[in-house]
């Protein structure tokens, strides 16, 4: 009896691990402009908590206006490379970071 | 059944072996091939098999042929859990058939123990709790490689370091420390029984949530190693890993408060924190994994503290296997080690294997883990961050140097020397204000920078507010209760205590404020309510507030610590008739009489508590002596208000007139720690709520031209 189980045990693992009918799901590889679109949602997300601290009175108008800005800027690098890789795919295949 | 068990066993770590060598030969493969595909149309092999009319064709091939191979290896790591499962299954099994044949049911179980406690067998002795190790490593496995498709090559990395940590266990339950050992010579009719100290209800769940702590760590470590050796592109495996993160502090910040609410309740000392080598152990992963679930928004936020997130993942995770380690090796005397054996060398060597693996890929591969910002002030949010991660790594490289000084000492000069409580103290105490200091004004500093007009604008009010409860507790008249009338120059624990206080008013008015402010501003655009509006605020950014409700729960135990300065404890022999008084207390001894059961035998006093000349209560400190396992436990009588505990403790008889001994303690405020530990964790079931999408507003017909509310987001 208890090699039976054993047995069954061993050969629905092998079955299980080996036995691949279909095709194997990949994803698709990162590349560097997807990278760049993470960056662009955090900065965007950062111009949104500085928006709303704002709001909230947490943050002076002079402060706000310089993180303001430095954030923009920031973004605008962002999108400036990902406008450039779009324009040019074959420079984003190359680049994994 | 423990054939059945062993084979499980045994297959498990032939899967895992498997899910480990295949995983590693798909993901090389599958690099080359990619480096092949990316490389110009020069390289020597793809012109030859192009101009043959089958490059493209081969490399598809091999780059299908190690995909299957991958998907191969991922399978296998999730068989690995059905297997486990399965002998961890046998031995509780086995357990409850009370088949003593097993050596370790034998020495873990009798036939008059309760059905919880033979269920608790399987994590009671070492080698049913590293099956048990084992058995949670392979669940969170399981879990991780069924949910491949968020991105399937980090997963891949992830699930071959997941599978080589696996290995080592289960090579510890095949060969060094296997459950499933026959008992030598002739079959016994009854077990040894459980350890006594064991046998208290929350014993049952006290292990696995540490363990589900220590284990949980693996995965986001297995993530940062495999996001490092992949040179993974940004920080997304950060927010895959997030969630993971906080389920494991979680389960690891009740593992360590029922430890301690264990300490308190059972071992009759009337603490519940003595800084034991075992408590520390808990303790150490704690403190870098709570310093990395800080430090990681930084490089989600900024790009910042790459390098150092790293470390801080890699240390949680090692201090966790240190963790099981002195738990279950005994190398270092504890009250808690409940077992001593030779595993130690095993775990010494996968420490050390761990850290050159670790430090071989950091080092190779440390150039893509370039900081993307610089620090811009030492006033904003990342310095806060920063301070509050050197705090925490200071606190942990003390509790590490503490528990290991004896071993150190002795290896040194040949004499174990033991530190005690006040070594721990004297760094612990003000690292722990000074982190409560962070706890208050980080929240209220912008990212990148913040102007005094602003830290004046958002600190003022609350730094007020904990000024003037400080100095109402110094006015007030002791009488109204321990922290009452307090006067800080009398004892630096006095000191102490009224700045905790202090700063967790501080603590409490920012967080309030944090939620006044923002629910203000969600009030102004919905016309709702502040209450409503305060509930929509933490729904849309579940993580931010409930993050702030961790904070309280923290300021709420960190009360509850300030307390201690305020214990008092009697001890006396009672007869019948007796008074014995503490604080607002009189303590009259009832009665005192024994008692014999088949599982253990029994003295107990039965003691009338009275306050304010009135009967409040009846207290039955008891000590036992368990027949199967020979040993004896106190049990303590605990009777808690919000203000104090009272607690007594039979701590035995006079030998010659048979009057038993009871030692009695007051302990200030201890229930705050207990209800702290609940608003922890509710914040963290909160912050682990997904987010409500901000409304997305769309002007009517009749409102245009009209101003139109615009959506308002929060975010950390």
């Amino acid at each position: 009896m208890i090699w039976i189980v054993c047995g069954l045990m061993f050969v629905a693992s092998i079955l299980y691990v080996f036995y691949l009918p279909g095709k194997v799901f990949l994803g698709p590889e990162k590349t560097r402009a997807g990278y760049l679109r993470e960056r662009r949602d955090a900065v965007y997300e950062n111009l949104r908590d500085l928006n709303f601290e704002y709001k909230a009175g947490k943050v002076p108008d002079a402060d706000f206006t310089s993180l303001k800005s430095s954030l923009q800027d920031e973004a605008a690098t962002i999108l400036a490379e990902i406008a450039r890789l779009e324009k040019n795919p074959a420079v984003q295949r190359g680049t994994r970071s | 059944m423990a054939e059945i068990g062993s084979f499980a066993l045994l297959l498990a770590l032939a899967l895992s072996v498997y899910s480990f060598l295949a995983g590693i030969i798909a993901l090389v493969f599958q690099n080359r091939n990619s480096q092949q595909a990316s490389q110009p149309v020069g390289h020597a092999a793809r012109r030859a098999a192009a101009s043959s009319g089958s490059g493209t064709s081969l490399v598809a091939l091999l780059r299908r042929g190690s995909e299957r191979i991958g998907e191969t290896a991922r399978r296998a790591g999730v068989v690995t859990f059905a297997a486990v499962l399965l002998a961890s299954a046998v031995l509780v099994i086995c357990a409850f058939r009370d088949d003593f044949s097993i050596a370790y049911i034998f020495h873990h179980s009798n036939r008059d123990l309760s059905g919880p406690y033979k269920f608790a067998v399987l994590w009671s002795g070492q080698e049913g709790s590293l099956l048990f190790w084992s058995l949670l490593l392979a669940a969170y496995g399981f879990v991780l490689r069924l949910r491949y498709k968020t991105d399937p090559r980090l997963f891949a990395y992830a699930s071959v370091v997941l599978a080589g940590v696996q290995i080592f266990f289960l090579l510890l339950v095949n060969f060094a420390a296997n459950p499933f050992g026959i008992l030598e010579g002739p079959l016994r009719p009854e077990g040894s029984g459980l350890n006594p100290l064991l046998q208290y209800p929350e014993m049952v769940i006290h292990p696995p949530m540490l363990y589900l702590g220590y284990v949980g760590f693996t995965v986001p470590f297995a993530f940062a190693l495999g996001a490092l050796i992949m040179k993974y592109p940004g920080e997304k495996w950060i927010q895959i890993t997030r969630r993971w993160t906080m389920v494991t502090w979680a389960f690891l910040t009740c593992g360590v408060f029922l430890g301690a609410h264990w300490a308190y309740s059972v071992l009759g000392w009337g603490g519940y924190w003595g800084w034991d080598p075992v408590e520390n152990a808990s303790l150490m992963p704690w403190l870098t994994g709570t310093a990395f679930l800080h430090s990681v928004m930084m490089q989600e936020k900024r790009g910042m503290l790459k390098m150092w997130n790293m470390w801080l993942v890699f240390a949680t995770f090692w201090l966790a296997i240190l963790g099981t380690f002195l738990t279950r090796s005994g190398i270092i005397s504890s009250v808690h080690a409940f077992a001593q054996s030779s595993i130690g060398d095993w775990f010494a060597w996968f420490l050390a294997i761990t850290l050159i693996v670790f430090t071989f890929f950091f080092v190779k591969n440390k150039s893509h883990l370039k900081s993307e910002h610089k620090l811009e002030s030492l006033v904003s949010r990342e310095s806060s961050f920063l301070f509050n991660n050197l705090l925490f790594v200071l606190l942990c490289f003390t509790v590490l140097w503490g528990t290991w000084f004896p071993k150190i000492s002795e290896l040194v000069q040949g004499n174990k020397v033991t530190v005690g409580a006040p070594f721990y103290n004297r760094v612990a105490i003000p690292v722990a204000l000074l982190l409560l200091i962070l706890t208050a004004v980080g929240p209220l500093l912008a990212w990148r920078k913040t102007s005094l007009e602003s830290l004046k604008r958002n600190f003022m009010w609350p730094a007020i507010g904990a000024i003037i409860v400080a100095v109402f507790l110094m006015i007030t008249p002791q009488s109204w209760g321990s922290v009452f009338g307090l006067k800080p120059w009398q004892d630096i624990s006095y000191f102490y205590s009224l700045i905790a206080i202090a700063l967790s008013v501080l603590v409490t008015l920012t967080v309030a404020s944090e939620f006044y402010r923002g629910g203000r501003v969600i009030s102004k655009h919905t016309g709702q309510g502040m209450f409503a509006s305060m509930v929509q605020l933490t729904h849309r950014n579940t993580r931010r507030y409930g993050g702030y409700i961790v904070h309280f729960g923290v300021v709420v135990v960190i009360i509850g610590f300030a307390g201690a300065a305020f214990n008092q404890d009697k001890e006396m022999e009672m007869k019948n008739g007796d008074k014995m008084t503490i604080g607002a207390y009189t303590l009259i001894c009832r009665s005192s009489t024994e008692d014999d059961n088949p599982d253990h035998y029994s003295q107990w006093a039965m003691l009338d508590v009275y306050k304010g000349g009135k009967q409040i209560d009846t207290m039955t400190p008891e000590r036992r002596f368990y027949h199967a396992s020979q040993q004896t436990s106190t049990m303590p009588d605990i009777r808690s208000t919000l203000n104090e505990d009272l607690y007594v403790v039979f701590e035995g008889v006079n030998q010659d007139n048979g009057h038993p001994i009871l030692r009695a303690h007051l302990n200030a405020l201890v229930m705050w720690i207990w209800m702290g530990v609940w608003v922890m964790l509710i914040g963290t079931v909160l912050a682990l709520v997904p987010n409500a999408p901000a409304p997305v507003r769309v002007p009517a017909p009749a409102r245009l031209g009209q101003s139109t509310p615009a959506p308002v987001a929060t975010g950390d």
